[in-house]
């Protein structure tokens, strides 16, 4: 069993785990930069282990840094929250070799699962289906515009190593090919030192479903129905729910075996999470499967009552799944709003400063996620998320008001932030019909900026 | 709102049983002794033992080093057993050696063999300084001089890796006795017209700076590498004088002309396979590689300017400058630095590059570098490189842009009509094809010391001179501001020295010359390079002397008594 997990992340998730631990009578131990020193989860963490200085490459993604902290404190476990260390296969390998329970699949799963080429492979050979595109690495854009032609454009160039939306770039047709294919490349280049570049058909206007899975360490793969995540900003999810409104009774079962399908053929353990991009005409394709914890889990978490964080935890001891698939019950509708330190009139600069007043929202269905307080001085180093409001409501249309009600209650003084563009969203026609896709934020922007010019 | 210990803590759960708790196995994790920082060793191990931190230097052992460099599978060691004795019965010296080679697994300082490094082949010879500092014993001076000799032999390029405290003081005199074979190996290998190259690593120091490791044809080194003579501890004792930060440092030796370059340890293996390459004995010549021609170009029709604008245009900073040359008509130019005696002069540049698949010596004047005007140590770098070109049989490209040679103290204490004597002295007999092109600025001794050529030749509006105007006007009217009469007078401009048969080829010019337009220039130029190096690569060196002797004896009014038999 564990009885001490350091948590090596920062924000609103490491305060999300130190609560689920301390409900599970496990200790704490926070790690902390010289720019964290006040920060919540650093505080509210039963130990707390300064790993260095504010810059992200001196402290929480400094692998040696953390080993020594949890070997030192005397953990028996790292959560690795999600972005910074989560899905680095190189860090759960080391923790693999010192002892340290890894809370998250295995090293060989993440690297495997983290090679979008071998990813795909091992996702078509399971019988998923995957979006037309290269098989191999292509370095060079004359190789890759005759890819690109057996393909059918438009295609989506994009970075073996990507993610985040660096080294991607899409070319509608053979004219623009070339051009954009050296903009990825040089991109990918920069971020992720790697010049191996995928091409594959870009689906036009789809909508973004995840499934949410548990895998436990006997074989035992259940899943939590889906996330609707189309709600995106330059790749970047801003709104999130469950159920989804595109998904039929009959469609959501069979995505369903599907995401199950795709963990057992990744041999994967713990909780993952599978990307689908799925067309209006009902196809889907496998995009990617995340190797951590979400963001957007409180959703899944509202409508299966699953405590995600706790069934990681108790995956990691080496036990056995508590419930099988037909005992996981949908019920009701979830969403979640990230609100970011940031302005949105000017192209989403992030905002750091100091919280001088706060209110949040409250109430019956009405979840906060957050590690900010009044008084704290948001550091300028990380990322903008300041906080989750999630709302849990008999149906779609309630969670909606619900939502618009929780966001016209928030107070956050002293920096900008992006609750009234939220509240925008929640108010357009088309979000309230459940009529969205990927490009919906792009859409209704080009949208807003005609209307300005006219 | 302060924060501090008002949470209440986790009421922990009891556990029956005991956990076993997580550790770092052995070996997993170090600290960096450059950075303090904590590293991986595997990953520093993967990454050419370089601190992922502060991207400083760990030093090598010598068979992860072959792994760098040698093509894989490609390297046979030699002389694996062979091992020294204990000359002075030292005592605990064999204890020293058992324990040392069970660490190690090693039997000596250095291990040596053949390999291909870029499918070029060669002999090799890496030091380990965990290996009791890789201090020269009889073993390691023995493995050495018979790698040389074989490499000799066999005519095979040499590449030692040096890393050293010195000689090995357990084996006394025996130890300085190395510094002599080895060193007389390495000329025999010279002699017979063989490369070699050394690659000075961190600690180059002692009997082995003293020896091999500065007798290499190209010397190169690891950024940051320590390399000197005495040890900056016995400097520091002997002399009583803090020594400043960065001394007898790799760059520290490049500023002063002791090294050819500087590389990074990632960049090892390309650029060894390049100069091997570029080294390749004659006959096996790499297939000549076809440059794009560029743009066509338009017939210029020679201008009429006073040669006064000539000289304004000589001087137009917008001008190409002699780098933007050697980029344009050459392939892999790799520079070698220094003059090996006291500096390295960054008013000239010269190194090795590739005219079409021919291995050339370039050498070139570079006007932004101090205004062109080359100090005595640039003069000097440039004959090593001339001299090294002689070794290896490939012709001299001269670019000449120079107002005339430094002039100041410091240039005259270190003997700058010396330097210029001594470089037009060896020019005259150098055993292979010399070109110099004008491409500015041809001032005076400055000039010339880079122009005894088998040919010279200029660009339309580049000038030649035995003084500036400026200069000329001052000493005979006592007057500088007459340097636009003086330059109608002195017979400066391309036109009129080709008349003079001074030189051989003139290139005409846009007529706004820039690095935008060069081509304009190269693509003829490089025709004509071509055609140089056919002409001239068909004969000997004696005959090539002698073809310059002629040139410069017969040049001139005065007749000399050949030319007026001839006339007979």
């Amino acid at each position: 069993m564990i009885r001490k997990v350091l948590v090596a992340n920062r924000g609103e998730i490491a305060v999300r785990v130190i609560r689920a631990c301390r409900e599970m009578g496990i200790e704490t131990v926070a790690v902390y930069s010289e720019a964290d020193r006040e920060a919540l989860h650093a505080k509210l963490a039963d130990e707390a282990v300064c790993i260095g200085p504010a810059a992200l490459a001196d402290s929480y993604l400094s692998m040696e840094k953390i080993i020594s902290a949890t070997i030192i404190s005397g953990a028996d476990a790292i959560h690795p929250g999600f972005g910074l260390l989560s899905e680095n296969s190189r860090f759960a390998e080391l923790c693999e070799k010192c002892g340290i329970i890894f809370i998250g699949p295995g090293s060989g799963v993440i690297a495997k699962l983290g090679n979008k080429q071998e990813a795909r492979n091992t996702m078509a050979a399971a019988g998923v289906p995957v979006i037309p595109g290269t098989k191999e690495a292509v370095y060079d854009p004359g190789r890759g515009a005759e890819e690109a032609a057996r393909i059918g454009y438009p295609v989506m160039i994009k970075a073996a190593l990507g993610g985040g939306g660096k080294g991607m770039r899409v070319a509608e047709s053979p004219e623009e090919f070339e051009k954009n294919f050296l903009l990825a490349q040089t991109e990918a280049k920069q971020a992720f030192g790697d010049d191996s570049m995928y091409i594959e058909h870009f689906i036009t206007h789809p909508r973004h479903i995840e499934f949410q899975i548990l895998a436990d360490s006997f074989g035992n793969v259940v899943h939590l129905g889906e996330r609707d995540c189309s709600i995106q900003r330059n790749h970047q999810k801003m709104i999130e729910e469950a159920p989804s409104p595109a998904l039929s009774e009959e469609k959501r079962r069979e995505m369903g075996e599907t995401a199950v399908r795709a963990a057992k053929a990744a041999g994967y353990v713990n909780a993952g999470t599978i990307e689908f991009l799925l067309e209006k005409n009902g196809n889907y394709y496998f995009m990617e499967m995340n190797t951590r914890i979400q963001v957007e889990h409180p959703v899944t978490e509202w409508i299966t009552g699953i405590d995600l964080i706790k069934e990681q935890i108790r995956i990691a001891a080496g036990k056995k799944l508590g419930f099988t698939q037909d005992e996981v019950r949908v019920n009701g509708h979830a969403i979640e709003v990230r609100i970011n330190a940031e302005k949105p009139e000017e192209n989403f600069r992030p905002c750091p400063g100091t919280v001088t007043g706060l209110h949040l929202p409250g109430g019956k269905g009405i979840r906060i996620d957050s590690a900010i307080y009044s008084g704290y001085a948001i550091p300028p180093y990380y990322d903008s998320m300041i906080a989750k409001i999630s709302v849990w409501a008999r149906t779609r249309g309630e969670a909606i008001r619900k939502m618009e009600s929780a966001l016209g209650e928030v107070i956050i003084e002293g920096v900008d932030t992006n609750v009234n563009y939220q509240y925008g969203i929640l108010e357009d026609a088309d979000f309230q019909k459940g009529n969205v896709d990927i490009e919906f934020i792009r859409t209704r922007e080009e949208k807003a900026a005609r209307a300005e010019t006219e | 709102m302060n924060l501090d210990h008002v949470f209440k803590k986790t009421k922990k759960r009891i556990f029956s049983g005991s956990v076993r708790k997580p550790e770092v196995p052995e070996g997993l994790l170090a600290r960096c002794n450059m950075c303090g920082g904590a590293i991986v060793v595997e990953d520093v191990k993967n990454h050419y033992y370089i601190c992922p931190r502060c991207r400083g230097y760990f030093r090598v052992p010598a068979w992860e080093r072959v792994g760098q460099v040698a093509d894989e599978g490609s390297f046979e060691e030699w002389d694996r057993e062979l091992t020294g004795s204990n000359p002075l019965d030292y005592e605990g010296y064999e204890e020293k050696l058992a324990v040392t080679r069970l660490k190690t697994r090693l039997r000596e300082a250095v291990v040596t063999g053949t390999c291909r490094i870029g499918g070029e082949k060669a002999v090799v010879g890496v030091m380990d300084g965990r290996f009791l500092m890789a201090s020269m014993g009889e073993a390691v001076g023995e493995k050495i001089t018979r790698a040389a000799e074989r490499a000799t032999k066999e005519g095979l390029p040499l590449i030692l890796f040096t890393c050293s405290g010195g000689a090995r003081m357990q084996e006394g005199i025996f130890s300085l006795m190395q510094m002599a074979k080895t060193s007389a190996a390495i000329r025999r290998h010279s002699d017979a017209g063989l490369l070699y190259i050394t690659v000075l690593t961190d600690p180059t120091t002692g009997g082995v700076t003293a020896s091999f490791a500065m007798e290499g044809d190209i010397i190169l080194a690891e950024p940051g590498a320590l390399i000197g003579f005495a040890g900056p501890r016995v400097i520091e004792q002997t002399t009583g004088q803090k020594l400043p930060t960065g001394f007898q440092r790799a760059e520290f030796l490049l500023e002063h002309g002791f090294v050819d370059g500087i590389v990074e340890r990632s960049e090892l293996k390309r650029t060894l396979g390049d100069l091997l390459r570029l080294h390749r004995a004659q006959g096996e010549k790499a297939e000549a590689g076809s440059r794009d021609a560029g743009p066509r170009l338009t017939k210029q029709r020679g201008s009429s300017k006073t040669a006064w604008e000539r000289v304004q245009r000589s001087r137009d900073k917008k001008r190409p400058r002699g780098h933007a040359y050697v980029a344009a008509l050459f392939d892999d130019f790799y520079e070698f630095h220094g003059d090996r005696l006291f500096a390295d002069d960054p008013a000239v540049l010269g190194g090795i590059a590739s005219f079409r698949g021919r291995p050339v010596t370039v050498i070139s004047q570079e006007k932004d570098q101090n205004f062109g005007m080359c100090s005595p140590d640039g003069y000097r770098k440039s004959l090593r490189l001339m001299r090294q070109a002689e070794k290896f049989h490939r012709p001299v490209i001269c670019f000449v842009d120079t107002p005339g040679a430094a002039c100041g103290i410091d240039a005259e204490e270190r003997g700058q009509g010396e330097a210029i004597a001594r470089n037009i002295y060896e020019m005259s007999a150098l055993k292979v094809p010399v070109l110099t092109v004008i491409i500015g600025e041809g001032g005076s001794g400055g000039a010339l010391a880079l122009a005894v050529g088998n040919e010279v030749w200029m660009l339309e509006n580049s000038v030649y001179s035995i003084l500036s105007p400026e200069g000329f006007a001052s000493i005979l009217w006592k007057d500088s501001k007459r340097a636009k009469h003086a330059a109608e007078c002195m017979r400066l401009t391309a036109a009129d020295l080709k008349q003079a048969g001074i030189v051989e080829q003139v290139f005409s010019e846009p007529e706004s010359f820039t690095e935008e337009n060069l081509y304009q220039v190269t693509v003829p130029l490089e025709e004509k390079l071509e055609q140089f190096l056919e002409q001239y690569g068909q004969m000997s060196g004696r005959e090539l002397a002698d073809q310059r002797y002629d040139r410069f004896r017969h040049l001139g009014t005065i007749k000399s008594e050949t030319d007026r038999k001839r006339k007979l």
